[in-house]
């Protein structure tokens, strides 16, 4: 599966003080009304998965009603094909599928950045070698690799983060060794270079302060893929089956039959889910990325056109 | 003839690439089928039958030699036969992959009708409602799982559309007489037009982003402008100057998708029951047929490299820029 | 007196800010361009020069607003905005871009670009067409044979010329030319200077010549229009403003020039042009001249008459020394 790449952004200033690039990350992101209200979405399913245990009451699993029914006040989103609440499975789903997401996408941006950023670095060899590496990775075919670990190695959780986390970072790689490359030919770099300063020092200092924001926004981004990647391995009966997922739901939604019992509320709000949550990591991991990258071109072309002015009026000017 | 050893480079890099494929396919699939074997749990499933599988499979033997029947068998066109029916398995592909690919190139055709189309709206009146409701639009049905997307389509439009939502042809066509020509291609696009609209709405997103953005990167640059000044309508110069190179981007893209074009025409065809190489490949993995998987996912490798070769070629031939 | 060719009357241009507000990028600017004169526009980044020439050809955005009157052959061609001002482009006035980086369009051959308005306006077509790109490239000093080649394939030089070429396409009466020479190496610059000065003497081409290297203007114009802040400080015959500069800005200008033969120091002229989104008061220029007194800071200067055709925005216009 193949996200949409954030660009690689090339600032010419010299660095800010750590405490301002945080800042400076931060403020786009919350002047954005768009990447505000993703946060909130975020933060609503984050708490629903932390929450979880405390909103739900027993095994989410539980027969607790009749099976496909109604939504109701009891159940405000009815039963799915086991008589268990909607609601409860949609929380214990989040629960699964941001677990997932978050650290699939942790285990990505981890060996994505370790050699995204080594490769950049000391380009030469090392970065031939691991591209080479690189290149290899892409090349396996994912849903076998899937079908292979899952047969090999049995269906768990685990095993899932692991396959989602080693397909993804390669592309967290070329992005990094991208961002670190261009870094590393920055003035203030080379200056550094030539007072003396050892690798690890430039590294730790220069580099990673100007490559961490790209990081965190590529992270971002692919913990919305790792979620939608779980969705995908669970329908292709590669998931574990002791887990309640949105994925597992929206299976259950076909094995189950919903659609001939007409059951909206059993299919539409696992998708769902996914969709928002998905949504909202692409919105926060892409302004982060706009933020670092403003890109303020101005088009030549244009359906509005320029204003003439009578002679007489002329618009008013602000007070000096 | 201009750049003759970049074309030279490309295909053999596509080469390089194919035995690669052709190489990792076989260490995953072997080392699949070797446990399978040892996890077989039956009646019969003694230890002298498990030997017998296995000699029979050829897992007897050392990797090389194995890995070298392998790729002897492929050159001749033998995949080996299904773990479940003993039928060859290049018979078994046949069938659903003419199913598969004009269903997934009209998916494909779908996709880029949305997202140019949208692309282009969203840089022509950007950061206006339309600009940003494209946008949305299109993430919104990116971030869909496609199985859940068909669903609902089956769900809320297949009725109302009166299209059917499985298979791929009528089973009452050909019952009472002959059917025509017109009839039996009407029928086919019919079982195909669902599947492949689930598929081009899941796909388009990643589209528009990129052409939005390639136009207004192309709408910015000074030949634009020049071509304002030459006194070119707003229409002709994005035609004839911001389209082509706002494009370029975009073939490539059209190539790097394949991998996601691939996993949703999987999903999809299981939501259509629709008979192609997708559906085949679940029920594979179902009934645990490493062999039809096997072969399967070679084939599906082998396109996406012929595609990106493809693609390589077509960007080549059309940005003079490209010499190296 | 004739009319002359181009004449612009108190020019206004304002654009829009993101945060409201405006900017007054172009202030009550007014000159004449008779035919064949060549009149240099001076100034440092920012002064406002590049957008007067856009105006002129109302290739303004959206978001600007123009007041004044711009008389071509007398006629106002900005009265009604963009719908009169788009019949003059490239058949009355063309102009040619900084730099020529990206002036064409780099997936089209040179030639069909040339061709392009001359097949819009209707001044020709099909082989009459090529003829006169042929000839259009012999003229700038290109081999007519390069007319098959990609932007990418030209060296800077050439492909200035080629714009140059285009530019002519129409045989318009007016050049405008936007910083033509500042990316180019000095050879280079001298050859189309050479190149500009030869077609306005030969085609009787009025040329508007825009930089900030006021010794080029001195070479090659016949007027000079020495532009701060968004209005023109001095303006008159080239050699009056070379051997008679009457405004302290522009003897900065003189001064900030090396002279290989002098042993004098270089000048640089301190400080940063006033923010142009706020009214000033007093004369924009205090804040940097050498000679600022209490009345600078107070009262604008009017543009006054200094001689024959030459005027002068400074208190002390008519005071000042005149320094060889």
């Amino acid at each position: 599966m193949s996200p949409v790449q954030p660009g690689v952004s090339t600032p010419d200033e010299a660095p800010e003080t750590r405490s301002l690039a945080v800042r400076a990350l931060a403020s786009p992101v919350l002047r954005n009304k768009s990447a505000l209200v993703a946060l909130g979405v975020l933060g609503f399913f984050v708490f629903l998965a932390i929450a979880g245990p405390l909103l739900i009451d027993g095994d989410p699993k539980a027969k607790v009603g009749d099976v496909f029914e109604p939504p109701s006040r009891e159940f405000p989103l009815g039963t799915d094909g086991g008589g268990a609440s909607m609601v409860a499975m949609l929380i214990a789903g989040a629960r699964v599928s941001l677990l997932i997401g978050f650290c699939a996408a942790a285990i990505s941006a981890l060996i994505g950045g370790t050699v995204g950023i080594l490769s950049g670095f000391f380009g030469g060899k090392t970065d031939t070698a691991l591209m080479r590496i690189t290149d290899y990775f892409l090349v396996i075919p994912d849903v076998p690799l899937m079908i292979v670990i899952a047969a090999l190695f049995g269906r768990s959780t685990w095993n899932i983060i692991v396959i989602i986390g080693i397909i993804y970072w390669t592309f967290t790689a070329r992005l990094l060794r991208a961002q670190t490359k261009s870094v590393r030919e920055r003035v203030y770099v080379q200056r550094a270079r030539a007072l003396g300063a050892t690798n690890s020092r430039l590294v730790v200092r220069h580099v990673l302060p100007q490559v961490t924001p790209l990081l965190i926004a590529n992270t971002v981004l692919l913990i919305a893929y790792a979620i939608f990647a779980e969705t995908f391995i669970t329908f292709l009966g590669l998931g574990d089956p002791s887990t309640i997922s949105w994925g597992r739901l929206i299976q259950n939604a076909f094995i189950d039959d919903a659609i001939i019992n007409n059951a909206w509320w059993a299919i539409i709000p696992p998708g769902l889910c996914v969709m928002f949550v998905v949504l909202a990591c692409t919105i926060i991991g892409q302004s982060i990325e706009d933020a670092l990258n403003p890109r303020l071109r101005t088009g030549h072309l244009s359906v509005r056109r320029f204003r003439v002015l009578p002679r007489a009026a002329q618009p008013e000017q602000p007070g000096s | 003839m201009r750049g003759a050893d970049y074309v030279v480079k490309r295909v053999l890099f596509a080469i390089g690439t194919v035995f690669v494929a052709v190489t990792l396919n076989f260490v995953l699939f072997r080392a699949v089928s070797g446990d399978a074997v040892s996890a077989l749990r039956c009646r019969q499933c003694t230890k002298e039958f498990k030997d017998f599988q296995r000699r029979e499979l050829g897992l007897d033997k050392s990797k090389w030699e194995q890995y070298k029947i392998y790729l002897g068998d492929l050159a001749q066109g033998d995949m080996g036969r299904s773990l479940r029916t003993e039928e060859p398995v290049t018979s078994i592909l046949w069938e659903p992959l003419s199913n598969t690919v004009p269903m997934v190139a009209l998916g494909t055709f779908f996709a880029m009708l949305f997202g140019i189309t949208t692309g282009v709206i969203a840089a022509w009146r950007r950061g206006t409602a339309a600009d940003k409701g494209s946008l949305w639009g299109g993430l919104a049905f990116y971030s869909m799982p496609p199985q859940w997307l068909g669903l609902v389509i089956v769900l809320f439009i297949a009725g109302w559309l009166g299209l059917p939502t499985s298979g791929v042809k009528s089973p009452t066509l050909g019952i009472l007489d002959d059917p025509s020509a017109i009839e039996v291609i009407v029928d086919r696009l019919e079982h195909m037009i669902l599947p492949a609209l689930t598929l081009g709405l899941v796909v388009f997103g990643e589209y528009t982003l990129i052409v939005r953005s390639a136009m207004l990167e192309t709408l910015g640059e000074d030949y634009v402008l020049t071509s304002r000044a030459k006194g070119l309508s707003n229409w002709a110069t994005v035609w004839k100057h911001g389209f082509r190179n706002a494009m370029l981007p975009v073939i490539t893209l059209v190539a790097l998708s394949l991998g996601f074009i691939i996993g949703g025409a999987i999903t999809v065809e299981y939501v259509f029951s629709y008979p192609g190489i997708g559906l085949l490949i679940v029920e594979a993995i179902d009934q645990r047929d490493y062999t039809v998987l096997q072969a399967a996912f070679l084939l599906l490798t082998l396109s996406v490299i012929f595609f990106n070769l493809l693609a390589d070629l077509l960007y080549f031939k059309l940005d003079p820029r490209v010499t190296e | 007196m004739t009319q002359p060719l181009l004449e612009v009357e108190d020019l206004n241009v304002w654009f829009d800010l993101p945060n409201g507000g405006q900017l007054h990028a172009v202030q009550g600017v007014s000159f004449a361009v008779p035919t064949g004169a060549r009149l240099g526009m001076v100034g440092e980044s920012g002064c406002g020069k590049t957008t007067t020439i856009l105006a002129l050809m109302g290739l303004l955005p959206p978001t600007a607003s123009v007041s004044g009157r711009v008389l071509f052959d007398g006629v106002d061609v900005l009265e009604g905005g963009e719908e009169t001002v788009a019949p003059y482009r490239w058949k009355d006035i063309s102009m040619i871009f900084q730099g020529a980086m990206n002036a064409f369009d780099p997936v089209k051959r040179i030639g069909e670009q040339i061709v392009e308005p001359m097949e819009l306006h209707g001044s020709a077509s099909g082989r009459e067409a090529a003829a006169r790109v042929r000839e259009l490239l012999e003229t700038v000093g290109i081999p007519p044979e390069r007319a098959k080649s990609y932007p990418h394939e030209l060296s800077g030089g050439m492909r200035q010329r080629a714009a140059i070429a285009m530019a002519l396409a129409c045989s318009p009466r007016v050049l405008l030319a936007d910083e033509p020479t500042t990316a180019l190496d000095v050879m280079v610059q001298a050859q189309i200077l050479e190149l500009l000065m030869y077609l306005s003497n030969e085609l009787g081409l009025a040329l508007v010549f825009v930089t900030h290297d006021l010794p080029i203007v001195a070479q090659t114009c016949t007027h000079a229009a020495v532009m701060y802040a968004g209005k023109i400080v001095e303006q008159g015959p080239i050699d009056d403003l070379y051997h008679g500069a009457r405004h302290p800005y522009t003897r900065l200008l003189w001064a900030a020039t090396p002279d290989l033969e002098s042993r004098d120091d270089v000048v640089s002229i301190p400080g940063v042009p006033p923010r142009l989104d706020v009214e000033l008061r007093g004369c924009p220029f205090a804040a940097r001249c050498d000679m600022t007194a209490e009345r600078c800071t107070v009262e604008r200067p009017e543009l006054q008459v200094v001689g024959d055709g030459h005027v002068s925005a400074c208190h002390f216009a008519t005071t000042l020394e005149v320094v060889a």
